[in-house]
């Protein structure tokens, strides 16, 4: 007969193994793999040949590579901000006792949970410059057409207004639940006090709301930083390697030209950042909301 | 005087329909591309490339539709992907609860340090262990199967942490009183936890079952045969094809969202809570 804890202890893992498995065959190895591959030459076929750190001497080097990391700081400097400023303003809207909120709040989701392949086919018609319906619109207010699609700095603008239309709603739902955990009684307080709304917003409701702010910027710009299916769609990298993101850099190296190490050795360099944020994440933002 | 009268907590009701005004407006922002992808869809050729751009199609013109489900063989595209996200969904739902019970439950030795390293691997994007994971399959022949799409994804550490949330709100009293009765665990989970736990399952299918439907990166460097392929990458196959038939492809791209839109319908309000919750919680 096993005692209670050697069963305890048996069952535990015995229930654990098949993550355990999964995990360690599919995320842990990997990790260690994608760090030693960064350091050969590699296309697949002939034998891996170890080059130290010349992959990275190489990578950083590169024009093209500083291209990707420049373009990627821009989308995620185009896309965060808009997202969470937007988002704060729309929970607030909500969270105004108005009629209909859960109507809205699965209306302005709907983006969150389409599948990006799809939007962006919409968004490469709507951007259109001749039939487009982007440019009919501006041609209503009397503004010349854009190139959209065909011109490189447009090309990025049109892929960070894919981005914020993508996540706004997601930001937009957790502001709103922060906002609807702050207790009435600060905001019946100032009123007796004889606050405005607008102060309202500004001495109770935005600090009070900082960590989940934060929360959702952090979460942004990790998600905005892996950009990869609105621009393999919408403009596979150009005009001109203007919108070559680090995500789609790293897979045309990878999977188009076969340079596997080299392409690692991006993969590292991506990994890094993101991981730099989410450490932020998970040292700031412990205790995502208090307010007593 | 007059402030302190004015009713505590509530939008008078002339700023309340300005407000409403706003958010009406941004929804319908929002969703001109849903009813644009829709209305073109049902548009013939000429009415596509007319400009100005026409708002609704003279009449409801099926041919985009038919093509895509004759000239490719959309179908099987649908169905791979319905088959890939329905086995993930599943599997998760069964795998991540056995785990999550066990970290909410059982103590076992290591539970402690296992759990943190299983957070862990929600730090680590797939973008970076892609190509590992590529050669992996490639070792084991699995590349172009449904192995390939379902296996990496059959548990996650998020489902896990989920479910985990949700099994310690269930009183320990409840746990050991099954133990003592000779209730293995097993059983305990099955015929007690699962039907206490429904919402939390079926948030955690959801969740997976909108990941996989959506997922585009993985499929597209681990599929390449037509029989294997999901309908995000048909998607994109069909645009590398047809380029300009905007009809056609239309019509593929409200293939692939609205099942999707239809059952966030359903489950909309699970959906929407889960996600305050979880992204509150981390």
């Amino acid at each position: 007969m096993l005692k209670k804890k050697q069963l305890d202890n048996i069952q535990g893992w015995f229930f654990i193994a098949p993550p355990v498995v999964v995990f360690t065959i599919f995320i842990f190895i990997p990790m260690f793999v994608a760090l030693f591959i960064s350091l050969q030459k590699w296309n697949l076929l002939s034998p891996m040949r170890f080059v130290g750190l010349a992959n990275y001497s190489k990578m950083f080097s590169s024009g093209h590579f500083w291209n990707s990391v420049m373009v990627s700081l821009l989308y995620v400097a185009g896309t965060v901000p808009v997202t969470v400023v937007l988002g704060l303003i729309i929970a607030i809207l909500l969270n105004q006792g108005i009629r209909g909120v859960s109507f809205y709040r699965i209306m302005i989701y709907l983006p969150v949970i389409t599948s990006m392949a799809a939007a962006a086919i919409v968004f490469q018609y709507l951007f259109e410059p001749n039939i487009g319906l982007f440019n009919h619109i501006l041609s209503l207010f009397g503004l010349p057409p854009m190139q959209w699609l065909n011109d490189r700095h447009q090309a990025l603008l049109a892929v960070i207004i894919v981005g914020i239309w993508k996540r706004v709603g997601y930001n937009a739902i957790i502001l709103l639940a922060g906002l609807q955990a702050i207790p009435r009684y600060y905001y019946e307080a100032a009123t007796i006090d004889g606050a405005s709304r607008f102060q309202m917003v500004r001495k109770i409701t935005i600090p009070l709301l900082s960590s989940v702010t934060f929360f959702v910027t952090v979460m942004q710009i990790i998600a905005s930083f892996k950009v990869f299916t609105s621009i393999v769609i919408m403009t596979e990298g150009g005009p001109a390697r203007g919108t070559d993101v680090l995500p789609y850099f790293l897979y045309k190296n990878a999977f188009q030209y076969h340079k596997m190490g080299y392409a690692s050795a991006a993969a590292i360099f991506l990994f890094i950042i993101i991981f730099i944020f989410t450490v932020l994440q998970f040292k700031f933002g412990e205790k995502k909301v208090h307010y007593q | 005087m007059s402030k302190v009268k004015r009713k505590i907590g509530t939008t008078p009701p002339g700023l309340r329909i300005v407000i409403e005004g706003v958010l009406l407006f941004f929804v319908l922002l929002v969703n001109v591309p849903f009813f644009w992808m829709i209305s073109t869809s049902f548009k013939l050729g000429p009415e596509i490339l007319a400009y100005p751009p026409r708002m609704f199609p003279s009449k409801l013109n099926f041919d985009g539709y038919k093509y895509i489900w004759t000239l490719v063989p959309f179908a099987r595209y649908f169905l791979n992907t319905l088959f890939v996200s329905f086995s993930i969904s599943v599997s998760k739902i069964i795998l991540a609860s056995f785990a999550a019970y066990a970290f909410a439950k059982i103590p076992f030795k290591g539970k402690n340090t296992i759990f943190f390293i299983f957070l862990g691997t929600m730090m680590i994007p797939m973008e970076v262990i892609i190509i590992p994971n590529y050669i992996t399959l490639n070792l084991i022949g699995w590349l172009d199967t449904y192995w390939a799409l379902i296996i990496p994804f059959v548990v996650g550490a998020f489902s896990i942490f989920l479910l985990r949330q949700f099994f310690m709100q269930i009183p320990q009293d409840l746990d050991d009183a099954a133990v003592i009765d000779g209730c293995g665990r097993t059983r305990y989970l099955l015929t007690i936890v699962y039907p206490l736990s429904k919402p939390a399952l079926l948030t955690v299918g959801l969740y997976a079952f909108l990941a996989s439907w959506n997922s585009f990166l993985w499929p597209l460097i681990v599929t390449n045969s037509d029989n294997m392929r999901v309908i995000q990458i048909a998607l994109k196959a069909l645009q590398d094809s047809w380029m300009i038939d905007w009809t056609s492809l239309t019509a593929a791209s409200t293939i692939a969202t609205v099942p999707i839109i239809v059952l966030f319908f359903f489950v909309q309000k699970q959906f929407l809570e889960g996600i305050a919750i979880t992204g509150l919680k981390g």
